[in-house]
């Protein structure tokens, strides 16, 4: 593997929008950019190579027995995914029959491949004869989801030109799907490491039951084909321990010996020994294991053969789906294989672990050995999205065979003499469905279906939108992690924490702040994770030819408690002994370094080395896939190797070659940005900032304005916002270059001024000079696309777009064909589509609802597939967003300000050589952020503008004595500046030199997608709501903004109770009402039979009488808020009687006490 | 004047596959698909009306 790309130092410069081939597709790929698209795109691959096969080899074969008491088995055989074609109903077919993406993002379908199985099928032909294997059936299940970029996808392979003339990005990186449309990622997940038994504490586990403990060893065992399931040792408080598993997300709790005694047939000293070996000094610990085995006694389990049949028996009655004829034996088995330790398949193996994982237990219970817990990165993996979408066709092909099973056992209770044929299995198969809906549904919504079972801890969320704002927001979501979506409503913090051992791996950056602080997170720019499976066979015997006694020949070693364990992937291979311990690593990472003797590269050597209560000690080795891994130069090796997280905690590893002047360091960073990620990495001077501003440009990059794509035609986003004259940064990080940045050009260099100046530069608002925007500065569009699908319209089947005839009005508007001319401008109220349909024979038009007007920049017509003819198009609208008055920017230093006046260029301030500045900052702006950064910005894009440079932002390359603000300063001094950066300004107003020197310079700003025309709000009268009648929320339907509890008391506490009264009761909610002034009740018991009310209502007043009070009491006609009436119609309604002058009362003395 | 746009209505309209890029006269009920590739994407083409917006 060459990392070479990841971190070779650049220098920055102009070389490549310079070149005069800017633009024109190159030859290569940019080996960067790849790496973005990888986790997910080789992990597809694996389960298109190897991971079908593993899962239908580990699928559970579904066994029954008929009516007639025949045995039969159905089992998959195989799974295969094609790559993604037309389908076969499209008459005449294409003349190319591959589909690609671009066609079905345009046509707002999925990118997907058919799903073929092999269902093999066996049959007995007497109820005790062995089963016969039949004829095997091939069935499509349905078509689903590829991955761009995967092997797959039709896309693979292809050069940057081919790329461009397939309509995708000449990087395209894939690792996405296209679903319905909509360019959806499966989420990485951050998961807890597999196959390594960590001690944990949970207060939970305490309620497991009696004597339970919060202290176990927890282990995430996952097989090859990424089934996972989590066993978990439970210490209990008279020490004895019981092992946790779950089948089919049923929880079970079993004693440790009796689990012990299961797996091997062995004697009872036996087991002692192997517990007790190196720990005889500890007689509460002997006593403990004595009286575990005593308990297996006492309940008359002496044999392994006596515990076999005793759990069989037992656990026959919970495993409805297994066949009746198995027997105790082979239940115990079968449970033994399918939850507990199942990443090992010898029984022997699984014995070793669970010796490890109680003397281990044990050793934490005692506070012997320290709390690992799930929450630090080196306990962490991420689950990617190859290995999960492998897991759910598994499930669901299970789930299938399932229906399969009943289909079959209808078909025989509903037909006499029923014989399972081949040609009744081939109905069957055909009459239990397919599975592509409930595939193809998980990724349009992120949500599991109810029944599966992928051994995950969430069922929603696993699926997210990659929103193509800017380059930098799309690039992001292939590299952020989530921590699961379990933590999101967890109220401690420990999970978010930034831990140590993070570093290199995730960002301390790049983190949203708010709600998903810290559970969102992103890999550094060049953390790897681990895709490939090893063959790791051969290690066993390598490890012993370094000197490792391996596990069978350590039964009677007595000096257990001076050696390690080295244990891989879970399996316990054998003992080295404390004095070879570090040689023994040592050579091993030299063979890994070297990728000698088939050790893989991608081998993660965890050397926890025995420390008093530290860590539990051991050679922990691992190989399999979905690990982070990092690039770091190994000094004596004198190359590049990858380490894992746990491995890089016991690891010397120094950021400078001048922190190893003692030579204690082992290891090097290759760079010193390399804990950072992408978009860190493109913050310019980070290390100048105070780290908050920091995180804050991380956000705000991601929400620039800028250029999304460059296949505008394309495009069906909802949403995509475009920066009509965006240029490239002066003051740029090495990065920029590095991801061709300057490909999706966003943000545009800006003249400013820091000078408080005109009074509308406060609390973080700038003045734009509008000689500026007149000349197109920070110019913009939006674009979106509207789907218009006659089908969806209404109940008949045949409709199509036709401008009716009889409407000659239409013809401004529509072209022939019912839809708008592409081009014109189309506002509130005009025809938007009109279409005939034919069963009514009527013509109806659409009139464009929104108040925005935009122009219609093109519409594609869509082949659907309801019926021939015109009744599906995408409309794509352009918006022209040139930035006015109350549009957000910022700069890259997260200094963020909304526009607040556009200042004429001849009031602005100039300078000496007559420049005026585009934007006003206001000084204070800085002290309180301390955005040094910005400010050397400031002068490093003069500098650079002036001597026609690009200077290098990269963090780390000044220092106290090499400062940057000396080598910019020197720059300006030499074009015939300040040194400091600033200028001497003439006021715009007057014309009189200003006494202050200014601080002037060339900033990079953005333009946030935040603007006001998609958030303004007004209202003066409008919808109501029907049952308060109080004005409606909501921007979209012409609501207003809610005038609440807080705005209330400021108008209570300036006495303006007139406001008040006039905003909370006649712009909201005022009525009439009858009341008696006798009784104090409204209106429901008042109605008077024997006066018969008409004519106007106010002079009726005097026939009303009230039913309640015998004289008919005194009635009065007042004003009080609808929700009171509708209150009172509510309590009438639960038979409680309303007072309203006593509720009038007891509101007053509330008020005064 | 009404009896001679009348033919002129019964015009197809003229469309862009949105794969081949070739030309393809549609009427409403016709099945979407280019004549030449089959591809199932067309692009109407931008009006040759004379478009003026104030240019403010």
């Amino acid at each position: 593997m060459d990392f070479s790309h990841t971190w070779e130092s650049l220098e920055p410069s102009l070389k490549y929008t310079q070149n005069p081939n800017f633009g024109v597709p190159p030859g290569k790929r940019n080996l960067f950019l790849k790496t973005l698209g990888e986790p997910a795109v080789q992990s597809f691959d694996y389960m298109f190579h190897g991971g079908l096969k593993k899962a239908a080899l580990d699928m559970l074969p579904v066994e029954f027995e008929m009516k007639n008491q025949l045995k039969i088995k159905l089992k998959i055989n195989k799974i295969s995914i094609y790559k993604p074609t037309v389908g076969d109903d499209v008459v005449p077919p294409p003349k190319i029959p591959e589909t690609f993406p671009k066609e079905c993002r345009m046509r707002n379908s999925t990118y997907k491949g058919k799903l073929f199985v092999q269902v093999g099928w066996s049959i007995s032909k007497t109820p005790e004869g062995p089963l016969i294997a039949q004829v095997p059936f091939e069935r499509c299940l349905g078509e689903i989801p590829v991955m761009i970029q995967s092997e797959l996808c039709n896309l693979s392979g292809l050069s940057p030109k081919e790329l461009v003339s397939k309509g995708e990005h000449e990087q395209e990186w894939g690792g996405y799907f296209v679903v319905k449309g909509h360019e959806r990622i499966l989420r990485m997940i951050s998961a807890t490491r597999k196959n390594y038994p960590m001690t944990v504490q949970r207060d939970v586990w305490k309620r497991r039951g009696k004597l339970f403990t919060d202290k176990g060893v927890f282990i995430r065992c996952v097989k090859e084909d990424m089934t996972a399931t989590n066993n978990v040792l439970h210490y209990l408080s008279n020490g004895t321990m019981r092992l946790m598993f779950n089948f089919k997300k049923i929880l079970y709790v079993f004693p440790l010996m009796l689990v012990l005694k299961a797996l091997i047939n062995c004697t009872d000293s036996y087991i002692y020994e192997q517990l007790v070996q190196g720990l005889e000094g500890d007689i509460y610990y002997k006593d403990r294991i004595v009286l575990m085995l005593r308990q297996l006694q006492d309940e008359g389990l002496y044999t392994h053969e006596h515990v076999r049949n005793f759990i069989g028996r037992n656990f026959r009655a919970k495993f409805t789906d297994l066949p009746k004829w198995y027997t105790d034996e082979q239940v115990c088995k079968f449970l033994l294989e399918n939850s507990v330790l199942f990443h090992l398949k010898d029984n022997k193996d699984k014995f070793n672990l669970l010796v490890f994982m109680a003397r281990k237990l044990f050793a934490f219970a005692y506070g012997k050995c320290a709390l690992e817990g799930m929450d630090p990165v080196m306990m962490q993996e991420i689950s990617l999205p190859g290995h999960l979408y492998l897991q759910l066709v598994k499930d669901r092909l299970a789930s299938w065979l399932t229906v399969v099973k009943y289909v079959i056992l209808k078909r025989e209770r509903m037909t006499k003499n029923f014989v399972l044929t081949s040609s009744e299995m081939g109905i069957a198969l055909s009459k239990s469905g397919k599975i592509d809906s409930a595939i193809e549904n998980v990724f349009a919504t992120g949500n599991l279906p109810g029944t599966a079972d992928l051994g995950m801890n969430q069922n929603t969320g696993l699926s997210i939108m990659a929103e193509n704002i800017n380059h930098m927001r799309y690039m992001s979501h292939f590299r952020a992690v989530h921590r699961g979506a379990v933590f999101m409503d967890s109220r401690s913090s420990e999970v978010r924490q930034l831990k140590p051992d993070a570093w290199g791996f995730l960002c301390p950056v790049h983190t949203p702040d708010g709600s998903p602080c810290g559970l969102l997170n992103h890999l550094s720019a060049t953390c790897h994770v681990v895709n490939t499976t090893q063959d790791t066979s051969g290690i066993p015997t390598l490890l012993v030819a370094l000197g490792m006694t391996p596990v069978e020949e350590t039964i009677h070693n007595n000096n257990y408690s001076e050696c390690y364990v080295v244990m891989l992937e879970g399996r316990v291979l054998g003992r080295v002994g404390d004095r070879s311990a570090t040689r023994f690593v040592d050579k091993l990472r030299m063979l890994k370094v070297r990728g000698a003797e088939n050790v893989p590269k991608t081998l993660e050597i965890a050397f926890v080395p025995r420390t008093l209560n530290g860590q539990y000690p051991g050679i922990y080795l691992f190989t399999a896939s979905a690990r982070m891994m990092r690039p770091v130069y190994n000094i004596a090796a004198g190359t590049v190797e990858l380490v894992g997280t746990f491995e890089q905690v016991y690891l010397n590893i120094c950021v400078t070659e001048d922190e190893n002047e003692n030579g204690i360091f082992t290891h090097q960073e290759l760079s010193e940005t390399s804990f950072l990620s992408n978009l860190a990495c493109l913050i310019p001077l980070p290390d100048f900032n105070q780290s908050p501003r920091n995180m804050y440009q991380c956000q705000m990059g991601k929400q620039t304005m800028g250029t999304p794509v460059h296949n505008w035609r394309f495009q069906t986003n909802s949403k995509l916002y475009r920066l009509q004259t965006p240029t490239t940064p002066l003051f740029r990080p090495a990065h920029w270059d590095r991801i061709n940045m300057d490909d999706f050009a966003m943000g545009t260099n800006a003249i400013v001024a820091v000078i408080s100046y005109t009074g509308y530069d406060m609390e973080d608002a700038m003045v734009i000079n509008r000689a500026s925007l007149q000349r197109g500065f920070a110019h913009g569009q939006v674009y979106t696309s509207k789907v218009i699908d006659l089908k969806e319209i209404g109940k008949g089947n045949s409709r199509y777009f036709k401008r009716d005839p009889a409407n000659d009005d239409l013809k401004e508007f529509l072209d022939e064909d019912g839809l708008p001319y592409p081009g014109i401008l189309l506002q509130e109220r005009d025809p938007y589509y009109c279409y005939l349909d034919v069963e009514t024979a009527k013509y109806s038009v659409a009139k464009y609802k929104g108040t925005e007007a935009m122009y219609v920049a093109n519409i594609n017509i869509i082949g659907a597939d309801w019926m021939s003819g015109m009744n599906k198009v995408t409309i794509t609208f352009r918006i022209p967003r040139n930035p006015q008055i109350g549009d957000k920017f910022a700069s890259r230093a997260g200094q963020k300000g909304i526009c607040s006046q556009q200042w004429l260029a001849e009031d602005l301030p100039w300078t000496e050589s007559g420049m005026i500045p585009d934007i006003v900052f206001n000084p204070h702006g800085f002290p309180s952020r301390m955005t040094i950064a910005m400010m050397i910005e400031c002068m490093a894009g003069k500098s650079a503008a002036v001597h026609g440079l690009v200077h290098d932002a990269t963090p780390f390359r000044f220092s106290e004595k090499n400062t940057a603000i000396e080598y910019h300063g020197k720059l300006l001094e030499e074009a015939g500046y300040s040194y400091y950066g600033t200028e001497k300004l003439y006021s715009g107003i007057d014309g009189r030199e200003m006494d202050a020197d200014i601080f002037f310079g060339v900033v990079h700003y953005q333009r946030l997608r935040h603007m006001v025309s998609d958030k303004f709000q007004v209202r003066s009268v409008g919808a109501i709501d029907h049952v308060t009648l109080q004005p409606i929320k909501g921007r979209k339907r012409g609501g207003g903004v809610r005038f609440g509890e807080m705005e209330r008391d400021g108008l209570v506490s300036h006495g303006a109770l007139y406001l008040l009264y006039d905003r909370l009761f006649h712009c909201s909610d005022h009525f009439q009402m009858d009341i008696c002034r006798v009784c104090g009740s409204f209106l429901p018991p008042l109605s008077n039979l024997n006066s018969r009310r008409s004519g106007f209502y106010h002079s009726q007043n005097a026939l009303m009488k009230c039913s309640v009070c015998n004289d008919g009491g005194k009635m009065e006609e007042i004003m009080v808020p609808a929700v009171y009436k509708y209150l009172i119609a509510e309590l009438g309604s639960t038979s409680i009687q309303e007072d309203f002058f006593s509720t009038v009362l007891l509101t007053f003395i509330h008020c005064i006490i | 004047m009404d009896k001679e746009g009348e033919p002129v209505k019964k015009q197809p309209m003229v469309y862009i596959c949105g794969d081949c890029h070739g030309e393809n006269e549609l009427k409403p009920r016709d099945p979407i698909r280019c004549r030449e590739c089959g591809y199932r994407i067309m692009y109407k083409k931008r009006t040759k009306r004379l478009i003026v917006f104030d240019a403010r």
